[in-house]
């Protein structure tokens, strides 16, 4: 289980249910951008959580700021507050001060352009460049960008990054794998909270809505749909619980817990169409319009599920880093989540 | 909200060197040529000569009181046991079952005779118990158990027939669910009681069943006249089904509901060795981000069991999306083998991938079927 105790866990979870009720991501979507709950996380200091307290964060326990990312999946939060707090991080860990606002964040391997999450609304945008140990700011203004097709209500857009652009750029020690881990395994705990609300919604739905004279809820092939994708849901919990559990217990540095956070992303990324399947089923036509909640999760699952790349490609990369170790390094590491590097 | 109850556990350090001295040991077995490994080795690899050695190690009996012949440790170190066994395809059959449920039911309703007199041969290996629940009549029903015992003065007399009973062919005793008194009108919960029985005893006649591969593993027993004396009855009269269920936690969270046919997966790890194409990567990947997950669940719920909770719908989760990875396993692998000319499968390769595909589908019958399971969930979520 996700630890949502704690105050940093607890002030997001109130933030979101008092200023992100179920119209909140509606009226986002019809261009209402709810400032008051980006204003309400800002002045709680909450994308600062994980900013060191020497560069003016509070340093707080990963633990946790992943409460707080978990309250934010279950309202279907229309603002970047896990991406700021992913960019904030970036900054930090390369002794840059964190963004004046909200921001998103992109790798690039050798190419100028990515696309980004939330592109359109963030102020800033933060750039790991894996060439040169980077870690950059840029004025989201100042950047060449387009609106890209995006599966997400949140938006994707492509950035075309000039250098000499930065406001600014500083070496870091992170990795391009310390840092896939800790975005994965952010993705990897909205997932799981995604799929929870989807699956609260499924019930809510079947156990009022009656067909053939009953509710839907006691039909038996409804009832082992819902089981099947609830064991889904309890195991990308579990999946997303131990990889935030590995980037707490690696803090300092983050790679360790790379495994951990592709085990997260494969499993739940396979999870997401074994959910999001049965959730669209039991609800009918009812859970294909906009004017129902349900796609606030399941197109944000289906986006979630594509960051850094889908599913297929990192059981690919996963299997590649395994088959160099040995059947006892394997063994080992799903036993006891030690895994060995490779 | 978070729907069900799973800790995430880190792993002890402590643990870790009890299950080194389980692999050289098991590692040594093997090489010394006393066991071949086996996918589903905890069901149908049986070998009594192979439980005294677990015994004597100290490796059955883990959880219970030295007073009795165990070795007073935790839930937790006996988890590590299983696994490694488990991973190994170890003959472990005999004492699996006595060991993982019939002590922890002696201890809680056993007398203090039958405790001294019956846990320390559990511990050395050397008793093995059988469950009794299924009958013809009774499968996925299992309220529906209609072998009687009847009191007598002497006793309890039973009458009746078990069947499916894994093992009972060289078990010293059952644990049989039974009809002590009538069901009440339609609450047929009521009146059923656990009862256990020496199989030495006149009256008991065990017919071995024949599974598909040819082997006779699990059992018929039928029930004539036979008299077991008052205290051979477990628990409460008429509290069999509240032990039972309640047992069920501990049965079907445990790692033999997920890592059966991993043993599969190792052989085949080794014959890949260096070999595997990105299609196999993918499967692997796969595989492995699964089990990951599943040892997370499935420790998460040992965790609770040793604090004396004791998680009904995570166990049905575990064993749900436990039943279906390990037969999933064997398919990926089949597949993964493909990156290897099939005359180069080593003869355990080929035996054990046999052994897997034919012992695959009682998984997701034994110990409830998956549709009972979805059944306890979905109960858990508010939807009967």
């Amino acid at each position: 289980m996700i630890n949502t105790q704690g105050m940093v866990a607890e002030t997001a979870t109130k933030i979101y249910t008092d200023l992100c009720a179920r119209d909140v991501p509606h009226e986002a979507e019809a261009g209402q951008y709810p400032q008051a709950l980006w204003d309400a996380l800002t002045e709680n200091g909450l994308p600062l959580a994980w900013v060191s307290e020497a560069n003016g964060g509070f340093g707080a326990d990963h633990d946790e700021v992943f409460g707080a990312i978990w309250a934010s999946a279950q309202a279907a939060s229309p603002v970047p507050f896990a991406e700021t707090l992913i960019a904030n991080w970036m900054l930090d860990r390369a002794g840059l001060s964190p963004a004046d606002g909200s921001a998103s964040f992109a790798l690039s391997g050798h190419t100028p352009s990515a696309d980004i999450p939330f592109g359109m609304h963030a102020d800033k945008i933060v750039l790991f460049d894996e060439a040169h140990h980077e870690i950059s700011l840029f004025d989201n203004r100042v950047a060449v960008r387009s609106p890209e097709e995006s599966l997400s209500p949140d938006g994707m857009t492509q950035f075309i990054f000039s250098g000499h652009l930065a406001e600014q750029s500083a070496k870091t020690d992170l990795s391009r794998r310390g840092i896939e881990a800790l975005i994965l395994t952010v993705r990897a705990v909205q997932m799981a909270a995604a799929m929870e609300s989807a699956l609260g919604l499924s019930i809510d739905y079947v156990t009022q809505r009656e067909q053939f004279g009953r509710p839907l809820s006691k039909f038996q092939a409804i009832q082992q749909q819902l089981a099947v994708a609830a064991s889904e849901c309890a195991a990308a919990t579990m999946a997303a619980t131990q990889a935030a559990s590995a980037i707490a217990r690696h803090s300092d540095d983050p790679e360790q817990a790379w495994h951990e956070a592709v085990v997260a992303k494969v499993q739940i990324g396979h999870s997401v169409e074994a959910v999001t399947v049965p959730f669209h089923q039991v609800h009918g036509a009812m859970g294909y319009t906009q004017e129902y909640d349900l796609h606030h999760y399941t197109r944000r699952l289906w986006a979630w599920r594509d960051a850094l790349g889908n599913e297929h490609l990192w059981s690919k990369r996963l299997g590649e880093a395994l088959a160099v170790t040995s059947p006892d390094d394997i063994w080992k590491g799903v036993t006891t989540g030690q895994w060995v590097a490779s | 909200m978070q729907r069900f109850n799973f800790p995430v556990v880190q792993p002890d350090p402590a643990l870790e060197d009890l299950r080194s001295e389980l692999q050289a040991f098991l590692r040594q077995e093997r090489e010394a040529g006393n066991f071949r490994p086996e996918p589903e080795c905890w069901m149908a690899s049986a070998d009594p000569e192979f439980s005294r050695k677990m015994g004597k190690r100290g490796w059955i009996g883990l959880t219970w009181s030295s007073q009795y012949g165990g070795h007073d440790k935790s839930a937790l170190e006996r988890y590590i046991v299983t696994e490694e066994t488990l991973r190994s395809g170890a003959p472990v059959a005999a004492h699996w079952i006595a060991d993982r449920q019939h002590a922890p039911m002696l201890i809680a309703h056993g007398t203090e005779e039958q405790k001294l007199d019956i846990l320390p041969r559990i511990a050395a290996g050397e008793c093995y118990f059988a469950i009794g629940l299924s009958e013809p009549g009774a499968g996925s029903d299992l309220a529906n158990v209609k072998t009687k015992a009847e009191k007598v003065p002497e006793g309890w007399k039973i009458n009746g027939q078990k069947i499916w009973s894994s093992g009972a062919h060289m078990c010293h005793y059952m644990v049989a669910l039974l009809r002590t008194s009538p069901a009440d009108g339609r609450n047929r919960h009521v009146g059923l009681s656990q009862i256990m029985i020496d199989l030495s005893l006149p009256g008991v006649t065990i017919k071995p069943i024949v599974d598909l591969s040819g082997d006779a593993h699990f059992n018929e027993v039928y029930f004539e006249d036979v008299i077991v004396p008052d205290d051979c009855l477990l628990g409460e009269e008429g509290g069999g089904w509240k032990q039972v269920t309640g047992e069920l936690a501990m049965e079907r969270s445990g790692p033999e509901r997920f890592l059966s046919s991993y043993i599969t997966l190792e052989t085949a790890l080794y014959q890949l060795s260096g070999k595997m194409g990105s299609d196999s990567h993918a499967r692997l990947g796969k595989l492995i981000a699964s089990l990951r997950t599943l040892k997370g669940m499935s420790w998460g719920i040992a965790n609770l069991l040793d604090q004396g909770v004791s998680p009904e719908t995570e166990a049905a989760l575990v064993k749900d999306l436990g039943n279906r990875l390990e037969n999933d396993l064997t398919q990926q692998v089949r597949a993964m083998l493909n990156d290897l000319p099939s005359e180069d499968w080593s003869p355990d390769m080929r035996r054990i991938m046999n052994i897997g595909v034919l012992r695959s589908p009682p998984n997701t019958l034994r110990g409830g079927t998956t549709e009972v399971m979805r059944g306890i969930t979905a109960r858990q979520l508010g939807l009967r």
